[in-house]
């Protein structure tokens, strides 16, 4: 207590011996406006488009657009581009999460399911199995179209894990919740969800120039980044 | 202060690395690689400049009301479940910082890339308490491996070839020779990946703290921040008292450039949205957050009208690569962590009188102020610290007072025209015999000292000093 007594007493001298105080509230200043999560359907094929671009400028890749009823098939097919043999799959999206990971077993696949575990060894236990899947799925929250970016929440059933050990990675995001840019993603994500979630903005695989400023993907993170647009029912 | 920082001697690494040609070559290519990059983002991005206006105002609203600001992200920290430490300079956060990997009993750190932990020296601390500690930042674990410091705060690297990764690598891990950064980096990325698994202790920087939720922003590129940050109980946070900004709403305008600032990117890899520890029901995520939000030197920075403003900085790295001084002396010969032009306003601020020089290290060529994001006005204060200094305490080096003396001396003879004609005369008539091709290339001593490194240009003909009748 006593550290932060010393430190504040410092900045609030520092402030009131300085030139001048700076107003309270800058004109530029925003109260967080409260918009519909979903995004008007007029845009919504240009904002695809511009997502799928910039997804594929930072070396992402578009893997088209699904319908909810042709979502399994071609999560499989991207499971065996990839050459995925063990699939983690993340649940608490707006679709169910089951029957894909259903399918993904009848596929012959070994299907690693997120969610609460017991005790300690078992969390542990857990992380370490999706440590070695080849191909993690989740549902991101939104994704931005002029960056290309995924906006992916952590829940206890997708964990951030899910999106930063496996080799690869596949997002799905419904086409009403491409936002314009960052601004946009951030009020559609809102204060509260920020607040009580680890929130990741993911755009493109993981990568680093730190050699000579050679380009190299997948230091930490994913080595590939796919993305998939979902189309709701009512479109 | 006590720091090895100190007593660095500026004069003698920066001559030093002015003679290293493939520093030079390094440098050149790299900032170059980032400048052009990043000039290429900015042209497809036409409200950069609206971004950066924005982006400069609630910098300046931010660092007016920090008092406040600090006081509702503590609140708003502890509310959101995570430990808050306020630390008057870089001893008090090394002493918690290590009182924690006690306390916890923690034996192996992950790093991502914080040049507030190298201002506070974090790594000897930690390791002389016990703790294993790994750089993860794939450059900055480069630079560990060779004991080195980084030398460019976004690219801790940049002074190293390829080749001498490779060399590197060989020797440490005895794999065979390779300079393709694709492999050097698969290895990096195993060996890490087993220490990310095992790791009990996380630490990053911070690049924005947001006081209305009390959420910490983290931005990367590699995922190594988001591995420290998820994977250990203990994750710790270190940041300046000046990267607190007041709402959530205030951060895309940075998001929109910092990245097209520093490297070029239109945004980096990986945002990431730390605001609370691991719930009960939650698989992964620190069970123990600490925020360490340290002082060191930077109130008596806010207390200085003039010097306010480089609190603004968000050390995106544009300054360094658009510097000159810095592309011919790359990072270390400016001792210090931060380097180039904002190095040099920081340094003497947060080290103390040793880096005194570093103002002193820039031609005020202005290419600093054009780049900045937030348009700090980087030349007025150095020009400010330059003036300090001179008052104050500094110390000449070797020769200086005798370039002063010999200036001076040139003063008074420059206000003789007559006589400046007759020795010029004379000077061109005794160069003549070693002119070749416009340029003299050899001079006895002293002036050997300049023809040493660079040709001097030759006088055409005797030098005219007075106007041409109807001239200007």
């Amino acid at each position: 207590m006593g550290a932060f007594v010393r430190v504040l007493a410092s900045v609030k001298t520092a402030l009131e011996g300085g030139a001048h105080r700076e107003p309270n509230a800058h004109p530029g200043a925003r109260v967080m406006p409260s918009a519909p999560v979903v995004a008007p359907a007029a845009n919504r094929a240009a904002l695809v488009s511009s997502f799928a671009r910039e997804l594929e400028a930072v070396g992402g890749h578009f893997t088209g657009s699904a319908t909810p009823e042709g979502l399994s098939a071609q999560i499989i097919e991207i499971s065996d581009r990839v050459g995925a043999l063990t699939v983690a799959i993340g649940g608490d999206g707006s679709f169910d999460s089951e029957p894909v990971a259903g399918a993904l077993e009848q596929s012959g696949r070994d299907v690693i399911r997120c969610g609460v575990t017991a005790d300690e060894a078992a969390r542990r236990a857990l992380i370490e199995r999706i440590a070695r899947a080849d191909l993690a799925i989740v549902e991101a929250q939104c994704a931005i179209a002029s960056t290309g970016t995924l906006v992916v929440t952590a829940t206890p059933a997708r964990p951030s894990a899910l999106t930063l050990i496996p080799q690869a990675l596949l997002a799905i995001v419904r086409a009403d919740r491409i936002r314009a840019d960052a601004a946009e993603a951030i009020v559609a994500l809102g204060a509260e969800t920020i607040a009580n979630h680890r929130v990741a903005f993911i755009t493109g695989p993981s990568r680093t120039a730190d050699i000579e400023k050679l380009i190299v993907v997948g230091v930490h993170g994913p080595k590939q980044l796919h993305a998939l647009v979902l189309w709701p029912a009512d479109d | 202060m006590a720091s090895t920082h100190n007593n660095f001697d500026f004069f003698a690494a920066s001559e030093k690395a002015i003679g290293d040609t493939e520093l030079r070559r390094k440098l050149a290519n790299a900032s170059g690689h980032h400048l052009d990059a990043a000039a290429r983002t900015r042209a497809e991005f036409p409200r950069y400049d609206e971004e950066r206006e924005a982006a400069r105002r609630i910098k300046a609203e931010a660092i007016g009301r920090l008092d406040e600001l600090l006081l509702q992200l503590k609140q708003r920290l502890e509310t959101n479940g995570c430990q808050v430490f306020f630390a008057a300079d870089a001893a008090a956060a090394r002493n918690y910082i290590v009182g924690i990997a006690k306390r916890n009993g923690l034996k192996r750190a992950v790093k991502g890339k914080s040049m507030t932990t190298e201002e506070i020296e974090l790594n000897p601390a930690l390791e002389r308490a016990g703790v294993e500690v790994f750089e993860t930042d794939l450059g900055e674990y480069i630079v560990q491996l060779r004991h080195e410091r980084p030398s460019h705060i976004l690219t801790p690297a940049i002074h190293l070839s390829k080749e001498d990764v490779g060399t590197l690598f060989h020797e440490r891990f005895g794999m065979t020779y390779t300079n393709e950064p694709e492999r050097l980096t698969a290895v990096a990325r195993d060996n890490l990946r087993s220490i990310f698994m095992t790791a009990d202790l996380g630490i990053t920087g911070v690049n924005f703290a947001i006081a209305e939720t009390g959420t910490l922003v983290l931005v990367e590129n590699e995922g190594n921040g988001r591995f420290s940050s998820t994977l250990p109980d203990t994750f710790i946070a270190v940041m300046g008292i000046e990267k607190v900004i007041p709402r959530l709403a205030d951060l895309s305008h940075f998001l929109e450039i910092l990245a097209r600032a520093g490297t070029g990117q239109k945004i980096t890899t990986y945002t990431n949205f730390i605001t609370c520890p691991r719930g009960h029901s939650e698989l992964d995520g620190p069970r123990e957050i600490h925020v360490v939000i340290l002082d060191n030197g930077r109130s008596a920075m806010l207390a200085d009208p003039v010097m306010r403003e480089a609190l603004y900085c968000l050390r995106c790295g544009a300054c360094l690569n658009a510097c000159p001084v810095y592309r011919r002396i790359g990072g270390h010969a400016y001792g210090y962590p931060y380097q180039g032009p904002i190095g040099s306003i920081l340094s003497p601020n947060l080290f103390g009188s040793g880096a005194g020089f570093l103002p002193f290290a820039s031609t005020l060529c202005g290419a600093c102020r054009e780049i900045c994001p937030v348009k700090i006005d980087i030349p007025k204060m150095l020009l400010h610290m330059r003036a300090k200094e001179n008052r104050n305490h500094l110390k000449w080096p070797r020769g200086a007072s005798r370039a002063r003396r010999a200036v001076a001396r040139f003063a008074r003879l420059a206000k003789r025209p007559r006589t400046v004609r007759t020795l010029s005369r004379i000077a061109a008539w005794m160069i003549r015999p070693v002119v070749r091709d416009g340029y003299v290339r050899w001079m006895p001593p002293p002036f050997s000292a300049w023809t040493r490194t660079r040709d001097f240009p030759a006088p055409k003909s005797a030098p005219r000093r007075k106007p041409k009748s109807g001239g200007v």
